[in-house]
């Protein structure tokens, strides 16, 4: 069996986890889907320096890595600002349709009603990568503590410090973007 | 217990990642404290939001660029094996160097040692032969009678002529010892100078045209004809030795 094979079938499984994160980190599909393939093929090529064990935390690494040298690339980039892009609304600012996470809505959004959905993943959206990351790592890969100490290389304190703060701020937006919803309704 | 603390140890109580003692000491300051007890059941309230709000969906191409792009790198790998390490094949290349040249060197000695030696080994026996009372064993100027004398003595038929007619009188012939093995030795006269003519089975298929190699005043030809090499020594002139060779 080559190591491709190998590999595959280790690695495909968390496909769709690591695109979810991808997103998470860049919040552009088209970007994520590149990041993801990037990163998949240097796992393989470092699959080598992969010890055992869950392949999820290692796979997650690597996509997490590529995700922000790529976010530090866009930092460059957009050192050129175009009109446009200026007077387009400022990620800090997260409100508006651009950044719900999906044009069909899944099973769960149905099940959780799809304005909810809507408007914790905009909340979710608007927070900084760093909380962004830890709380997909948790809440929807369910990762453990050391296994997200592992992945964005911090000790277990900062990553159960992070989480609670990346709570309270979502708490806090998700507060916000009720108030502001219950003011336009008006 | 602080309510910063507090928030911190409420969040890793609904991941299950609170000790015991601290979740004993959180629901104490709970109980006194509405505030952080809401912070708690919002933090729970977000954490199934976001567990129901699932994954971005995966676009079902995704696994197909995926797996092309890793078939390619793959085939990228197994180049990059053969070209990335360049001292494999410099390696290749140095043994192949080494080979070749001891290769030929070792078959360019044993030619040119055999054929020197032979030179030797004619030259030697052939003044040997002088200084001896008789360089004849059996003496006729018959190729009749001298070519059956072989019989038995070496392991081939020699062919015996007589020349006598052109000047080249056959003398006789003896057995000799050249380049550790038996020959046969054909003995002309030239006037007054002997000419050995030492005869062997030929360790190459084919024939060979003469070849005159003067050594120390004398002159030796060497030839091969129907798979028997011919060394004819003298001190007689290359062109009368020549002379001898195409009536043999």
């Amino acid at each position: 069996m080559s190591s491709r094979t190998t590999f595959e079938q280790l690695a495909l499984p968390h496909l769709d986890a690591a695109h979810n994160l991808a997103y998470w980190l860049v919040r552009s599909r088209p970007d994520a889907e590149d990041i993801v393939q990037d990163a998949f093929v240097r796992a393989f090529r470092s699959f080598a320096t992969f010890r055992g064990g869950d392949i999820k935390p290692w796979l997650f690494t690597i996509v997490r890595n590529v995700a922000y040298r790529w976010l530090a690339g866009r930092k460059r980039a957009s050192n050129v600002v175009s009109i446009e892009e200026a007077f387009a609304p400022r990620a800090g600012d997260a409100v508006g349709e651009a950044f719900i996470a999906s044009e069909e809505p899944s099973p769960e959004a149905l099940l959780i009603g799809a304005q909810e959905r809507a408007r914790v993943l905009t909340a979710l959206a608007g927070l900084a990568p760093a909380f962004r990351e830890v709380l997909v790592l948790r809440e929807l890969e369910e990762l453990s503590y050391n296994e997200i100490a592992d992945v964005i290389g911090a000790p277990v304190g900062t990553v159960m410090s992070r989480l609670s703060r990346a709570r309270g701020e979502l708490r806090t937006r998700l507060g916000a973007l009720i108030e502001k919803e219950e003011r336009d309704a008006m | 217990m602080q309510c910063d603390e507090a928030q911190a140890l409420i969040s890793a109580s609904i991941d299950g990642e609170a000790s015991d003692v601290s979740v004993g000491e959180l629901r104490q300051h709970m109980a006194a404290c509405p505030a952080c007890a809401g912070v708690q059941s919002d933090f729970r309230r977000l954490s199934q939001q976001l567990k129901s709000a699932g994954r971005e969906i995966l676009p079902a191409r995704v696994e197909t660029r995926v797996r092309q792009a890793l078939a390619q790198a793959e085939a990228e790998q197994r180049r990059a094996l053969v070209r990335g390490k360049p001292w494999i094949r410099q390696l290749a290349a140095m043994a192949a160097v080494c080979l070749i040249a001891v290769f030929g060197t070792w078959t360019m000695t044993r030619y040119m040692d055999s054929e020197s030696r032979i030179e030797q080994d004619v030259l030697s026996a052939h003044v040997r032969s002088l200084l001896q009372d008789s360089p004849i064993q059996v003496a006729s100027g018959d190729p009749h009678s001298v070519k059956p004398w072989f019989n038995g003595r070496v392991e081939f038929a020699p062919e015996v002529k007589d020349p006598a007619a052109e000047g080249f009188p056959l003398a006789g012939a003896r057995l000799d010892y050249i380049d550790g093995r038996r020959v046969a030795a054909l003995v002309y006269k030239r006037r007054l100078h002997t000419v050995d003519v030492f005869v062997w089975p030929s360790a190459h298929a084919g024939d060979a045209a003469a070849r005159l190699i003067p050594v120390k005043g004398y002159n030796l030809l060497t030839w091969t004809r129907n798979g028997l090499t011919y060394w004819a020594v003298s001190d007689l002139n290359g062109a009368e030795l020549q002379q001898l060779q195409a009536l043999l």
